[in-house]
Parts: C-alpha cells; structure tokens; sequence
C-alpha cells in the first residue's frame, strides 16, 4: 500500500469511531442504547439493515465467487424482496406492536419462558460464535495479502467497532453504518467502473460480457429442480425465501434494526427498501467480479492467489515439477489471450471452441498446483475465493483508490460487527440478565450493564477471531452450526403468528425434532444448504401442530393471554 | 421486567405513495420480477 492508501484508511478509521462517537451520544436508558430511543427514520434503518448483511466477507468472498464460478450465486438473494413484503405483513407488526426488545421476548408472551430462553440461547451460541468467524476472515485476507500482522489487524478492525458500539449503543451502529454503507456504495462504483475503463483499447464491455458469456460466467437462471444442485433459481426463490425470512424475521442482529424505527410504517418501509435494493446492489457486485475475470485475461494472473500458500509451494515443492506446471501455466494463459482475442474478433464457432479448450487447460494447469498445495498441507482442501479481489485491488488499482477500497473491506466487516455485538448484548441482557439475575434497577446502572455485555461480546469475538487460526476446520463448523437451527427457530415464529391454537408444548418440541431433522438431512443427504431452512420450518410447523392436536387444552388464562398476544 | 413499555403504540403515519400498504406490497413484487426478468434476459442476451 502507497502512503496516500495509509492516508485514506485512517482518515476512514478515525472519522468512522469519531462519527461513532458524536451520533451515539445522549443514551439515558437501556431503551435509548439498544433500541436507539424507537426515534430512527426508514431510510437510515434501511441501510443499517442493509450494511448489517453485507459483511467483509460477501463483498471480497462474491466478487471472488463470480471470478471463479460466475454469477448464479444472484439466486441466492432472489427470494429476499418475497421475505420482506411477507415479513411486513407478519412478523413486523406483531414485534411493533408488542414493543419487545428483542424477537424471542415475543415467544413468551405467546408461548413459554422456555420457548425465549432456548431460541434466545440459540441466538447467541450461533451468532456468539459466528461474529468471530465474521472477524477473523477478513483479518486473514488482508493480513495475508497486505503482510500485515494478523492480530493486530483483527484488533484494528475488532478494537475500533467495540469503542463506538460501547459507548453509542444503537444509534451509532445505525449512525456509522449510514456512514459505512455510502461507502460501500461509493466503492462498489469505483471498482465497477475502474473494472470497465481496465479493458483493453478497443475491447468494449459489450465483448467483455461476451467473454464473460462463453466462459459460462453470466449463467444465473438454473432451472434445475435437482435439490443437490447449488443456486438454482428454485433453491434461491423458495430456499432464499425461507433463509431471508428465517434472518430478518428472527435473528436479533436484524430485528433489532427494524425495531429502531420511529413508528410502523418507518420499520416497514426500512425492510420495502432492502426489498428493492439488494438483487441490483449484489448484480453490481458480481459483475465487478466478472469484470476482473475478464481483466485477468489480458493480464498476468498468479498461479496461487495466496501468497503465503504459493511461498509455502516453491519452498516445498519439487523444484523442477513445479516449474513445469508454472511454464504450463504461462503458456496456457498466452494461449487463452489470443484465442479471446480471435474469438471476439471473428465471433465462429471454431474460434469458441479454440478459447474454450485454451481455458479448460489454463484450469487444468492451475488444478495442478493446488493438488500440490493441498498435498504439501497433508491434503488440507486448498480454496483461494477470497483472495482474488483483494489482489486485484493491491496490484491495478490506482494510488489512493486502493486505500478506499481497502476502507470498504474495514466498513464492510465493521458494520456487521456493530450490529452483532449490540444484538448480542441486548439479548444477554434483556432475555436472561433482567429475568434471571435482576429486573429492576436504576437506569444509569441498567445502562453501565448493558455496555459491559456490548465489551464483553466484543472481547469474546476478538478472542475467538485469535485462536481461529488454530481451530482449523471447527471455523467450518461453527458456520455450519447456524445453518442447523435458523430455520427451526422460523417455524416457531411461523406456529406463533399463523396459528393462534398452536401450544407451547408443541413449539418446543417441534423446535427440537425440526433441528434433529435439518441435522439429518446435512448428515446423510446431499442436499444444498439452501434447502435446509425449508426442512427446518416445515418440520417445526408440522410436528408443533401435531403435538398440539394431542396435548390437554392450556388454562383458560393461557389461552386468552395466547390469543392476545398472537 | 423494566424493558417493558406499557401500552402499544398506534402506526397513524400516512401510508407514503401508494397510499394503501397491499399496493405497496404489490408495487415491490411486480418490481422483484421485473428485476428478475431482466436478470434472465441479461444472462441470455447475445453480445
């Protein structure tokens, strides 16, 4: 990195904790810190929500993903504009109306106090854990590709959210992540545009899309109704739309946004926003990626993204083995410029099918450097997604603009890790500290509480993000560990909405043998993770009403009090 | 429990643009499949 990088990455760092700082200010009760007063207006909620999911890793890791397999991953957001409007219609109102702090608070008026703490629990295993992993990836991404040390990255980007988020509660993780998303913003443009005005003289975004197109990278509507095939256009429509209900209907970190808001129709239109914005703000994103795909082959491209993993392999390596396949390499490269070339010049059949067979032996090439990797690393499998973009940014974008890019990546992770640990914090503190260790207390002290959870939670990510490197496929797991319960936990909320006779007894239960069944089906089935959101809520829904059909009638008081609260 | 608020409060905002919320929803739904259909016809275009 230039110095002018160094310039634009600290002015975004110290502008973003001071920004943090000066919005967050004013905080008087706990209802002032996690809930940002109910005072927030839809558009500001609208991009926390929206910069709450994008975290460092979608923004490097899908731009990565279309260089490398294209851009069918869109699917995946497909079913979102679906899940807003129902979520709108549903969950929303009842959250709204029921002035809850957090979702599960919501189960134990319509069903139990057990039914809150377990899905709160489960809220803050997964998330607890996952916030780490949130922060970790993108510290070894930059760490790796910028040499820079990796705790103190993690600490530059895990230390720097927790000082603002401490202090500010809610209104600066909206605050800064309005910030943070215009930036994202800004920064997606530039990457796009630099991406276009990159092209060789004479070769036009229209020949790069065709490019693009015969290399298979622009296939996104895969109407396979195989359920093991990964994004298609039914996984993203019905599994997205169980993945998006499932996040936004009841996982703290988003909810907690929406409840921000200064009335109803604010909360609504901050979700409606997020419903017409996200397909075309991914589109953008994975074109970028194309983009750099195409750049790539005009321009020397390394073997390995990795650094570390590629130094590892030439000091490894058979010498001469490995010079043969750099050598296959190179010439394969050559040969996949001058046949893209001569394709987009002549447009004949013979010419595409000379690019292609240029570009499956560039693949096998590359293929055979990471079977050399992966058995230097004892057959470790060898994966360097992420590492594309970030590279590409180092090495060809201009002076300055690196920097903004790399101040992106920061905004990026810092707006989810804000999120989180507000959440986190909030559920710690209003599901189990006020019900099981003190409920009433004067605000000041009820404030200081809940800023010690907020530190507490970041610490805890800041430590699980160090020792993730020596976790090594348990990281796998702990993304996974989320995956088995989201939808469990949106069969739930469904039984309690949809079905005003559903009972306790049948969502708790349900709840168990839903997670039992999504474990199963990941266990000793092929099916996408996609679908497992689908098995999940259908399962809970099902058997909670089965064992509601056979369970003794609740108390009339149980009822009435079920009743009104559904 | 104190983070508990007594009495709900009522949305009277005025429903922005379409004036009713099922035309909202329903403007937000034409405008995902219209953006899905030009995603199709993206990916299939001839350059």
């Amino acid at each position: 990195m230039s110095a002018l990088d160094w310039v634009v990455l600290l002015v975004y760092l110290v502008a973003v904790v001071a920004f943090g700082f000066w919005s967050g200010r004013g905080n008087r009760r706990i209802e002032d810190f996690f809930l940002a007063g109910r005072q927030m207006r839809w558009w500001a909620v609208g991009l926390s929500v929206m910069a709450t999911q994008i975290s460092a890793i979608t923004f490097i890791g899908t731009t990565g993903q279309a260089y490398t397999d294209g851009m069918r991953f869109l699917v995946f957001y497909f079913g979102l504009p679906f899940a807003m409007v129902i979520l709108c219609v549903t969950m929303v109102p009842f959250f709204y109306r029921a002035r809850v702090f957090t979702a599960y608070e919501y189960l134990e008026r319509r069903f139990d106090s057990r039914t809150r703490t377990l899905t709160s629990l489960l809220f803050l295993l997964s998330r607890g854990l996952s916030v780490g992993v949130t922060l970790y990836a993108p510290s070894l991404v930059l760490s790796v590709i910028l040499g820079w040390s990796e705790p103190a990255t993690i600490l530059l980007m895990g230390g720097s959210t927790i000082v603002y988020v401490v202090y500010g509660g809610n209104k600066s993780v909206i605050w800064t992540d309005v910030v943070q998303m215009a930036i994202i913003w800004i920064g997606i443009f530039l990457c796009f545009g630099v991406a276009v005005a990159q092209l060789p003289p004479g070769f036009g975004l229209r020949d790069a899309l065709a490019l693009a197109q015969t290399s298979g990278r622009l296939k996104i509507m895969d109407t396979s109704r195989s359920l093991t095939t990964p994004y298609t256009l039914w996984s993203g429509l019905i599994g997205g739309l169980f993945l998006m209900l499932s996040y936004f209907g009841c996982d703290q970190s988003q909810v907690q946004r929406y409840l921000s808001g200064s009335s109803l129709t604010q909360s609504r239109l901050s979700l409606l926003f997020n419903a017409f914005l996200k397909v075309p703000m991914q589109f953008l994103i994975l074109l970028t990626g194309v983009l750099v795909f195409v750049f790539y082959h005009f321009h020397p491209a390394p073997l390995l993204w990795n650094p570390v993993e590629m130094r590892k392999l030439e000091s490894q390596a058979p010498a001469a083995e490995l010079a043969a396949v750099h050598q296959r390499y190179v010439a394969a490269a050559a040969r996949r410029q001058g046949s893209a070339e001569a394709w987009v010049r002549s447009r004949t059949p013979e010419a595409q099918a000379a690019y292609q067979a240029a570009a499956a032996e560039l693949g096998a090439a590359r293929g055979q450097a990471v079977k050399m990797v992966e058995a230097i690393n004892h057959g470790a499998r060898y994966n360097d997604t992420n590492y594309i973009f970030p590279s590409y940014i180092l090495a060809h974008l201009p002076r300055g603009l690196a920097g903004l890019v790399i101040a992106v990546i920061f905004a990026a992770a810092m707006s989810t890790l804000s999120g989180e640990f507000n959440s986190l914090a909030t559920a710690t503190m209003v599901d189990f500290y006020q019900r099981f260790v003190s409920s009433s207390g004067s605000d000041a002290r009820e404030l200081l509480i809940s800023r010690l959870f907020t530190a507490l939670w970041g610490g805890f990510a800041c430590l699980v993000a160090l020792r993730a490197g020596q976790l090594g496929s348990a990281i796998e797991v702990v993304n996974r560990f989320g995956s088995y319960f989201y939808g469990s936990i949106l069969g739930v909320f469904l039984l309690a909405v949809l079905t005003p006779r559903a009972a306790a007894r049948g969502a708790f239960y349900g709840l168990m043998i839903g997670m039992a069944a999504v474990f199963a089906v990941s266990r000793y089935t092929a099916i996408h993770f996609l679908w497992y959101n689908v098995v999940g809520a259908v399962t809970v829904f099902v058997v909670g009403l089965v064992i509601t059909a056979f369970s003794p009638d609740p108390p009339a008081a149980r009822r009435s009090q079920a009743r009104a609260a559904a | 429990m104190s983070a508990k608020a007594p009495s709900p409060p009522a949305d009277d905002e005025r429903v922005p643009v379409f004036g009713t919320w099922p035309r909202i929803y329903a403007a937000v739904i034409v405008c995902a499949l219209a953006v899905m259909a030009l995603v199709a016809v993206f990916s299939a275009f001839p350059y």
